[in-house]
């Protein structure tokens, strides 16, 4: 174990040199905070108190410099913006995670600095270099109220963090981690007492910030840490407000397969292809946001999400439409079975169902959604082969990616692309039926017989009738069985070092792309959507088969 | 709503506030001070606090010889070894009640709450006690180990 984690930090150059920056500039923020404090003549009084001074004066600015780090990987609409520009120097998409790295930071050197404090006003105490008792310091002065006031903050959050409480009760997460706001509140105010003089008594004056700073010789970090938190606090508030700009929702479609399509129109709503939003319907909960995969491209004229009713909420969103739970039960029961035998084999799967809002009874609900955000996939467009990988719900950023690629191909712009592989791992292929009927199409409509691919595994275990069907029904057939397109279904897991090495073999001997100059390295990109330990194995065999004229890239759509 | 289950989020509560109980009083034993003993004692400069001679027998317990600090490390390892769980800890029967937490986190409460640095850790274990109570009155179970080698924490 302790090897396999030397290995992940230590041997991945990337990590590595995220671990030296990070760590090393939080250490000579920490030597530096302590050096200046143990060399001003100034504070001579305090520098009595010897090391846990030193400690603490050079803990809390490297608690400054996390907390001004802590907000801005959180900041998704300037990440949005800045992303294309910044792909190159650091991997944008892993904001969340960058954002736990700090917060993990944080409650470490929270721990050093309370510690010293701790030390520090206990011998403050009993030498009386300031004539106060050691509880009229923690419980009387605005360090350490804020202070205590912060270390329970931090206790609620991080513990609905976690994200085993996070996948349980989200709301319990979401809902507590809002408590940042009077986080941030105490740390921006922490230093107002004026702790760090070289006076008797604290040095107020009547203006802003309250403390002369002759004789308060704090290191003033708020003047710097809190523009991020004004900017993250700005972005909230614009997110509000383009979230009320005008939004309807124009047409509801329910798929035998039990998804629903909700299709709205937003006229100031852009977006690239492979992103996502939030949705919120106000009926259902005031404040809840649900990330959805936009399915739509850009160039359609409004933005659809395809939603499956699987949570609480979902459901009762269901309920309001009119297509409620037991509604698409029954749809989902027939789709599920199979292929049924009386659609025969025409080619095409049952249509959707389009509920029409006039019909029923209540008038649709008002939404709004806010975004777009994300997605690595936006530059598909600069590889010659593009490799989509969608596991089990993780195929729905492709609908919109597969839509756009294919408009651009109606326009005749889909830039250096020449091929796309499209692979869908999934467990009961039959339950994304309306990923299928948009394959279909799709499928259908290719000129190129060469430049789109299809391969889909299914990795459920076949049932007996399944099996039948399949025996009875594949030879010979123009359309595979299950899916209805005609692309055979693979059954079991797909081998990436296999499909990799073979890929790699053909685009070296030419045959993969006809007409490839050799002398040009080939880009071939991989997007992936799904769970990380499949990431981790296929990013394995992008990396295993990168060679002198093929260059595989890997990139993780998160949700 | 997702549905909360407490006495797991009490779980993490319990063992922050019990790895800052043992930290706490780490420090308690070398930093020795009675946390209430402001009531009725003077400040004097030179000499610190004072504390009130009605109270001596706490100033002898953290101040003269740290007995609280040392219980109150005991007891907070005893939790932790309880909530990670500790592997053989797990073969005692009630290693799984939830009453038997609520106790030892009001111990621990209790004492902590008599030292100098150990409020927070007070306070902390309480949050822990309440959330457990509403796990109590929601009925809830704490799932049994496997008897394997415990990886809890992990998913």
């Amino acid at each position: 174990m302790i090897k396999s984690w030397f290995r992940r930090e230590f041997l991945t150059p990337r990590r590595l040199f995220f671990n030296v920056l990070f760590y090393g500039t939080q250490l000579a923020i920490f030597a530096v905070g302590w050096y200046l404090q143990e060399t001003n003549k100034r504070l001579a009084a305090l520098n009595q108190l010897t090391y846990s001074v030193w400690v603490s004066r050079g803990a809390g600015l490297t608690l400054a410099f996390d907390a001004g780090l802590l907000l801005i990987p959180m900041l998704r609409n300037v990440i949005r913006v800045v992303r294309p520009k910044l792909r190159w120097l650091l991997p944008i998409d892993e904001n969340i995670w960058f954002h736990r790295q700090v917060a993990y930071s944080l409650a470490f050197w929270a721990m050093v600095h309370t510690t010293a404090h701790y030390v520090n006003f206990f011998n403050v105490e009993r030498t009386q270099v300031r004539r106060l008792s050691a509880l009229d310091i923690h419980y009387t002065q605005a360090g350490g109220i804020t202070g205590h006031f912060m270390l329970f903050i931090m206790l609620l959050m991080y513990t609905t963090a976690h994200h085993k409480i996070r996948h349980q009760c989200f709301e319990a997460f979401w809902y507590t981690h809002h408590l940042a706001f009077f986080f941030f509140l105490a740390l921006y105010s922490h230093a107002t007492g004026c702790f760090v003089r070289d006076s008797v008594q604290p040095d107020y004056i009547k203006s802003f910030p309250f403390y002369s700073t002759q004789h308060c010789l704090g290191y003033e970090s708020w003047r710097f840490i809190i523009w991020p938190g004004i900017a993250y606090f700005v972005e909230r508030i614009y997110r509000e407000y383009r979230a009320r700009r005008e939004t309807t929702l124009s047409k509801v479609l329910v798929h035998p397969s039990g998804a629903m399509e909700l299709r709205i129109i937003k006229p100031d709503f852009k977006y690239t292809a492979g992103q996502w939003l939030f949705l919120q319907v106000p009926e259902l909960s005031r404040w809840q946001w649900h990330p959805f995969t936009i399915t739509s491209a850009p160039e359609d004229p409004y933005v659809s999400v395809h939603i499956r009713q699987v949570g609480d909420w979902t459901q009762a969103l269901g309920e309001r439409l009119g297509c409620g739970p037991p509604v698409v039960a029954a749809m989902t029961k027939v789709a599920m079975d199979g292929v049924e035998k009386e659609d025969g084999f025409t080619g095409t799967r049952r249509d959707f169902v389009e509920l029409d809002t006039d019909s029923v009874t209540r008038p649709s609900p008002r939404v709004r959604i806010d975004g777009p955000y994300g997605a690595p996939a936006e530059d598909v467009f600069d590889n010659e082969v593009a490799i989509l990988i969608g596991a089990g719900i993780g195929v729905t950023p492709f609908a919109s990616i597969l839509r756009h690629i294919w408009y651009r191909q109606q326009r005749g712009s889909v830039g250096s692309l020449r091929k796309v592989e499209f692979f869908w791992v999934c467990r009961d292929a039959p339950s994304f039926g309306w990923f299928q009927s948009l394959l279909h199409e799709i499928e259908l409509s290719q000129s190129d017989p060469n430049f789109l691919r299809i391969n889909i595994y299914l990795t459920q275990k076949v049932k007996e009738n399944m099996f039948w069907n399949i025996v009875v029904n594949d030879p010979g057939a123009e359309y595979d069985p299950l899916t209805l397109l005609h692309t055979r279904t693979m059954f079991g897991r797909p081998d990436w070092k296999r499909i990799y090495r073979r890929m790699q073999e053909a685009i070296e001997f030419g045959q993969y792309l006809p007409g490839r100059e050799a002398q040009l390295r080939t880009r071939v990109g991989t997007y992936f959507c799904g769970p990380s330990a499949l990431a981790a194995a296929i990013k394995e065999a992008t990396q295993q088969h990168t060679t002198q004229s093929v260059a595989f890239s890997f990139s993780k759509e998160h949700f | 709503m997702g549905k909360l289950i407490w006495h797991e989020l009490s779980r993490y509560v319990s063992l922050t506030a019990s790895i800052y109980a043992v930290w706490a009083s780490f420090w308690g034993v070398f930093f020795r001070k009675f946390f209430w003993d402001f009531a009725g004692g003077i400040l004097r400069d030179p000499g610190g606090i004072q504390p009130n001679p009605r109270i001596s027998v706490f100033i002898t317990l953290i101040v003269g010889i740290p007995v609280i600090q040392i219980m109150t490390i005991a007891i907070g390892l005893v939790i932790i070894a309880l909530e990670w769980p500790f592997a053989p800890i797990t073969r005692i029967a009630f290693h799984r009640s939830i009453p038997v937490r609520i106790i030892l986190l009001i111990f621990q409460a209790v004492l902590a709450a008599l030292l100098y640095q150990g409020t927070n850790a007070a306070l902390w274990s309480l949050v822990a006690v309440g959330f457990y109570v509403i796990a109590l009155g929601l009925n809830e179970k704490i799932a049994g180990s496997t008897g394997k080698v415990h990886r809890a924490g992990h998913p």
